[in-house]
């Protein structure tokens, strides 16, 4: 579907990606000033890229080496800008159908007020964008930039500039429109939960460069190393020294705790005994053990641990549990060790708020190795 | 009393401003938009006839377009007669208004934000469409702030039409310099009279002006 | 929409600029290019030329030094009265005028002038250095012969230090002699000729104080009817002109 190899220098920063995306969303993830935007840019034509060559579907947009170069008006992509660079002196329905031109007017008005029907905006057609809030401004750039039918959206921090309960809303509405709209796009943007939302596949920037490319489970589960876990956020992002490594499982040491977690995918990972090896645990997979059982079925619960809940916060439908493990000696996050995430049901069964000693187990399988 | 300066010169003037506003936007757009190598030598340059003395000014003008100088002696051969008639005032007034008029244009261009432009390209326009549907527009205010500035100097201009354009009463003789004439013959009531009717005209053309081309956005 | 209004706008200004009386449509008149200080004279002669010979007559009145440079460079005068000869002799050097219709039309006089209602009694040169006398208007020397005459007249009184700090220059005599009626200076030295106004009370400088002002006159060579520039001339020279001209403090040397 899309390919891109792109070479930018700047004074101060270099870009040099490659990534291929076959599926119809694909996510450009990373920290801020990673290069994303300016990847968007060349892929526009409103940069030019020093080398490199992008591909779209069958169409060649750019080709250092051939000497191609298609301008950026001959692109047919569509550009959703951070901000939304609405034209502030054109109504709504002006903005919508700027692309139209070469329609003819009748065509044009009719094809404008479709978009516009579609995106819920009609009752907003005569209006200025400096009258509308920001969902309704976000909507009016996705309309402008998906009138022309281009073979090609592209999106920059769609929701960077609106509130969280917002965020939500319009993000569930874009999943619906690209699919119904059928267009394929990239989108940028530096929160992971979004571009798990949006994207089939996330490639993940870094510094001017693709650290990670893959399908957006594969990055959940599998961050290709330390640092792409550090970008995505992952809570929970420990150091542990390797006990024993097969290819089945691997034995660490952490915090005084012997854990076994099972290898990589690939099998492959057999770091030497007394190597540092980091690992995350999602705090979801962290299992706290009831008191009204009788001792730990150690097939059951397995990596058995004992902790004291330090801090609790509490999100609306979860609760977030700060553990620290009976053990001496610094905890391994500040003032806790681990963070475990349990179902408000869970929450006031348990009776976490009084009761705040605990047993708890992680399932091998929810110990995720990072290669080094 | 004798109008014709004031005719002359809202002729002068008007044409003047057309002429400024056909040559000084694109220099002021592409002062304000793009970037080339002295740039901002040239955007200083274009300063200072406001700086020398107007009658210091119109006699380097003179002398360029004269019966002995190099434009005037081509005009001269076509034909063509520049120096101390209306046109030399014409020539004078945008002299004089055209610094103006781009500096004032320049800075609306500059305020312009470039990712709009770069949306418009996006969406297919060329490079000219962005101009008129969206750099233009988003800059009209000021490009209109500056045609005002420049429709009033040159109305009012003096040392430069007197040098260029002569004091020619009944062919030159603008209205400052015919306000001037009578000043000096110590002829206060016409001098008065056509002070304040160059003042109200002014006044008068512009509040309907700016009532009937309503500034969008 | 908008761009309708603009249009219409456009539309009835460029009408107005086209349709006014389109200017320089006169008929062929003799243009005459004179110093300041024949503003009066002419005032007066002018009108009597014009029912005397049937010509129109455009007189154009400026500081000697510009109209010079203007008709260097191309004016449409027909003929230049110049305030200094030299200024007509380096024209000539330049072969702008014709040689053949040089005439001298008078030697410029200089008097000291003063407000007559509200300004001070003044009849001596060396009454400027007095402390009631705070602004002397000259015309500028630098490029008005009258100016010149003017410090010359000054220096050779032995007061030029003393006065050159009141000074107030006028780009040309009539300036010079505004400042004197509007009160913004006590007292001026200005030609005999643009003196002789009701506001003004002045007092005639000994001519020795300064050198000939030998005012010259000229036809322009591109003139398109010069004839019509001799005539005048000669009618400034005749006798009518002449006693127009003697009225106004313009007198040839040799004339009382």
């Amino acid at each position: 579907m899309l390919s891109v190899a792109l070479t930018k220098r700047l004074p101060g920063f270099t870009l040099d990606v490659h990534w291929d995306a076959p599926d119809m969303v694909t996510g450009l993830f990373g920290p801020s000033g990673s290069g994303k935007t300016l990847t968007l840019d060349c892929l526009a034509g409103l940069v030019r890229p020093d080398a490199g060559r992008i591909v779209i579907g069958d169409r060649v947009l750019f080709d250092a080496a051939a000497g191609i170069d298609v301008v950026s008006r001959a692109r047919r992509l569509g550009y959703v800008f951070q901000g939304y660079a609405l034209f502030p002196h054109l109504t709504v329905a002006d903005n919508v159908a700027y692309g139209l031109r070469e329609l003819p007017r009748v065509e044009r008005r009719r094809r404008a007020a479709e978009v516009l029907a579609r995106l819920g905006l009609s009752g907003l057609a005569q209006r200025r964008p400096a009258e509308l809030s920001g969902g309704e401004r976000q909507r009016v750039a996705l309309g402008r930039a998906l009138a022309p039918e281009p073979a090609l959206l592209l999106l920059d921090e769609p929701f960077s500039a609106l509130d969280l309960p917002l965020r939500r809303a319009l993000r569930d509405d874009l999943v619906g429109v690209l699919r119904e709209w059928g267009t394929a796009a990239v989108v940028v943007t530096h929160d992971f939960t979004e571009a798990y939302r949006l994207a089939d596949r996330i490639v993940v920037y870094d510094g001017g460069r693709v650290v990670q490319s893959a399908p957006r489970s594969e990055l959940l589960w599998q961050p290709a190393s330390e640092s792409v876990a550090r970008i995505m956020g992952i809570p929970n992002l420990l150091q542990g020294t390797v006990i024993k490594a097969t290819p089945d499982r691997i034995q660490l040491r952490w915090r005084g705790q012997t854990l076994e977690a099972v290898n990589s995918p690939t099998r492959s990972y057999l770091p030497p005994p007394g190597a540092p090896l980091a690992f995350f645990v999602r705090p979801e997979y962290v299992r706290l053990v009831r008191k009204d059982r009788m001792v730990a079925d150690l097939g059951h619960h397995m990596n058995l641990m004992r902790g004291q809940v330090v801090n609790d916060e509490d999100f609306g439908t979860t609760w977030t549990l700060r553990i620290r493990l009976d053990e001496p000696g610094p905890p391994a996050q500040g003032a806790w060790d681990l963070e475990v995430e349990v179902p408000h049901l869970v929450y006031e069964i348990l009776e976490i708020e009084r009761d705040r000693h605990w047993e708890f187990s992680i399932h091998r399988g929810s110990i995720h190795v990072l290669p080094a | 009393m004798d109008l014709f300066p004031l005719w002359l010169s809202l002729q002068v003037s008007i044409v003047a401003t057309a002429i400024t506003l056909v040559l000084g936007v694109p220099v002021a757009w592409a002062f304000g938009r793009r970037r080339f190598p002295g740039r901002d030598l040239l955007a200083a340059l274009v300063i200072t006839p406001l700086v020398l003395p107007p009658t210091v000014l119109g006699y380097y003008l003179l002398v360029l377009v004269g019966t002995r100088g190099p434009i005037g002696r081509v005009l001269d051969a076509v034909g063509i007669e520049l120096a101390f008639t209306w046109r030399g005032a014409v020539l004078a007034a945008c002299v004089a208004s055209i610094p103006l008029l781009i500096r004032a244009a320049q800075a609306g261009f500059e305020a312009v934000d470039p990712r709009l432009e770069a949306a418009a390209r996006t969406l297919g326009r060329s490079e000219w469409s962005v101009f008129w549907s969206i750099t233009l527009p988003l800059a009209w205010r000021a490009v209109m702030a500056g045609a005002v500035l420049a429709f009033c100097r040159a109305f009012g201009d003096f040392g430069i039409t007197l040098m260029v354009a002569g004091s020619i009463p009944g062919r030159t003789q603008t209205l400052p310099l015919a306000i001037y004439d009578h000043v000096q013959a110590n002829q206060m009531p016409e001098a008065n009279t056509l002070a304040l009717l160059a003042a109200g005209l002014v006044v008068v053309l512009l509040l309907g002006l700016g009532r009937f081309v309503r500034l969008r956005y | 929409m908008w761009v309708v209004k603009t249009a219409l706008v456009c539309v009835v200004l460029l009408g107005v600029a086209l349709a006014s009386p389109a200017p320089g449509a006169a008929p062929p008149t003799l243009t005459v290019f004179a110093a300041a200080d024949l503003a009066f004279a002419f005032r007066e002669l002018v009108p009597r030329f014009e029912q005397a010979a049937g010509v129109k007559v455009i007189v154009v009145l400026g500081s000697t030094g510009n109209l010079a440079k203007q008709v260097e460079h191309g004016a449409p005068a027909d003929v230049f009265f110049a305030a200094n000869q030299t200024f007509i002799d380096e024209l000539l050097a330049k072969g702008v005028l014709i040689e053949e219709t040089r005439t001298l039309y008078a030697q410029g006089r200089i008097v000291l002038a003063t407000a007559r209602v509200a300004g001070p009694k003044l009849t001596a040169l060396s009454q400027l250095l007095e402390p009631r006398v705070r602004r002397v208007a000259i015309a500028n020397p630098a490029h008005a012969p009258y100016g010149r005459a003017a410090e010359e007249a000054l220096r050779a009184s032995g007061v030029w230090d003393a006065v050159k700090p009141k000074l107030v220059y006028g780009e040309n005599i009539r300036h010079a002699l505004q400042f004197v009626e509007s009160g913004a200076a006590e007292a001026g030295i200005v030609a005999l000729s643009v003196a002789n106004v009701p506001a003004i009370e002045w007092v005639a400088i000994d001519a020795a104080l300064h050198a000939r002002l030998d005012q010259a006159v000229a036809v322009v060579r591109r003139s398109a009817r010069p004839e019509l520039g001799v005539a005048f001339i000669q009618f400034v020279n005749g006798p009518e002109g002449r006693a127009v001209m003697k009225r106004y403090g313009f007198l040839l040397p040799g004339e009382v």
